[in-house]
């Protein structure tokens, strides 16, 4: 796999899975646009290593909630480099509560961030790839489909995204462009220290068969193979990375790897 | 309108907490503000007044107070360039 001479935008790149996404793609050789909203200094982090990489690295601030910040990011792009060929819906946000304390505010808040940002992203970036084709990831999460405490708004945010991420499969198909998303379970970073402050309990977690918990790095990997060439043919999937924790059944136990 | 009351509208208007429990001492725990007000409060202000907050800045205030002083010292700043 390499990505030499190809540009990528990792939404949410400047930590958590994220920054492991843009050091992977980096890696193998893509010039990377690392967009934050918060954490400048993370961010500003993460394309220095992405530099000591020996490829190229911009940092954008926007709130991809906000359309108008959505269009001023893809205008820079633009402006900039006048193409890009991968782009990762990485970003998310959300408040963790149970279905009877979702308010408008939080509904709004997390779909806009989480759903409808991957949208106006797809189509401004689906642009961008004209005539050459390109790749779209999007992060989805196995609560899209398994229902984990206080997860309700980001869960249904992430179903809106896998159904987006079909129907963008199929009608950017005839530009060349593939487009696919990763569901993770727990991912050891930052938002899953929030879950679990917010109402997860880290001991309702089942065993894994895989024997540990998916890294940054597991995600990482399946996002690049899904933006090489190899990955050609799969379209519009939602690929699940949990070491086999969602299909087991609690009839099975194991025994830890360690 | 001086920063201090342009920040306390700001907050007013998206905790919906009444602007006399926005004291210079107040912390956003104090008026029950909760995470997504909080963040939909900076990004707000930071609207308002062209000026960019980061969380690792907008972490360390303690108080209402601390908050105002920062953004005074930011627009200050940002007049001077
Ligand atoms: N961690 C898990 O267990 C897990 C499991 C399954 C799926 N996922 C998914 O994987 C992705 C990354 O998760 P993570 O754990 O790395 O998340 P995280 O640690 O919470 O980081 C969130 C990232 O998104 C960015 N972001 C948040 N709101 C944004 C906005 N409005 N505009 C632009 N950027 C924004 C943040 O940037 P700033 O820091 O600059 O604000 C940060 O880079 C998400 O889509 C998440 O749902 C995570």
């Amino acid at each position: 796999m390499s990505f030499e001479g190809k540009l990528a935008l990792v939404t949410g790149g400047g930590r958590g899975i994220g920054r492991a996404i843009a050091l992977k793609l980096a890696s193998q050789g893509a010039d990377i646009v690392v967009n934050f909203f918060r954490r400048r200094e993370a961010a500003e982090q993460t394309a220095e290593d992405i530099r000591a990489l020996g490829v190229k690295a911009e940092v954008i601030r926007a709130n991809v909630g906000d359309p108008a910040k959505v269009d001023e990011m893809f205008d820079t792009i633009g402006n900039k480099f006048g193409r890009l060929d991968i782009l990762i819906n990485n970003a998310a946000s959300g408040v963790g509560r149970s279905v009877m304390d979702i308010d408008v505010k939080a509904w709004d808040w997390t779909m806009d961030i989480n759903a409808r940002a991957c949208l106006l992203c797809a189509q401004r970036a689906a642009r961008l790839m004209e005539g050459r084709g390109g790749k779209i990831v999007s992060l989805s999460s196995l609560g899209s489909f398994l229902v984990w405490p206080t997860y309700a708004i980001v869960g249904v945010s992430k179903g809106a995204l896998e159904t987006l991420t079909r129907y963008l499969a199929i009608e950017l198909a005839p530009r060349g462009i593939c487009v696919n998303a990763v569901a993770a379970s727990f991912v050891e970073t930052e938002a899953l220290k929030f879950y679990f402050t917010e109402g997860l309990n880290q001991d309702n977690i089942p065993t894994t068969p895989a024997g540990r918990r998916v890294t940054p790095e597991d995600v990482a990997n399946v996002v690049a193979f899904l933006c090489s060439e190899e990955a050609f043919m799969i379209r519009g999937q939602t690929i699940i990375i949990d070491g086999g924790s969602s299909i087991c059944s609690p009839l099975f136990s194991f025994k830890k790897n360690d | 309108m001086t920063v201090e009351e342009q920040i306390r509208e700001i907050i007013a208007r998206i905790t919906h907490v009444d602007k006399s429990l926005i004291t210079r001492e107040a912390t956003f725990k104090d008026i029950k503000a909760d995470s997504l007000d909080i963040v939909q409060t900076l990004v707000a202000v930071e609207e308002a007044f062209g000026i960019e907050i980061p969380d690792e800045e907008a972490q360390k205030f303690q108080n209402f107070g601390d908050f105002v002083s920062y953004v005074e010292g930011r627009v200050v700043q940002k007049e001077r360039v």
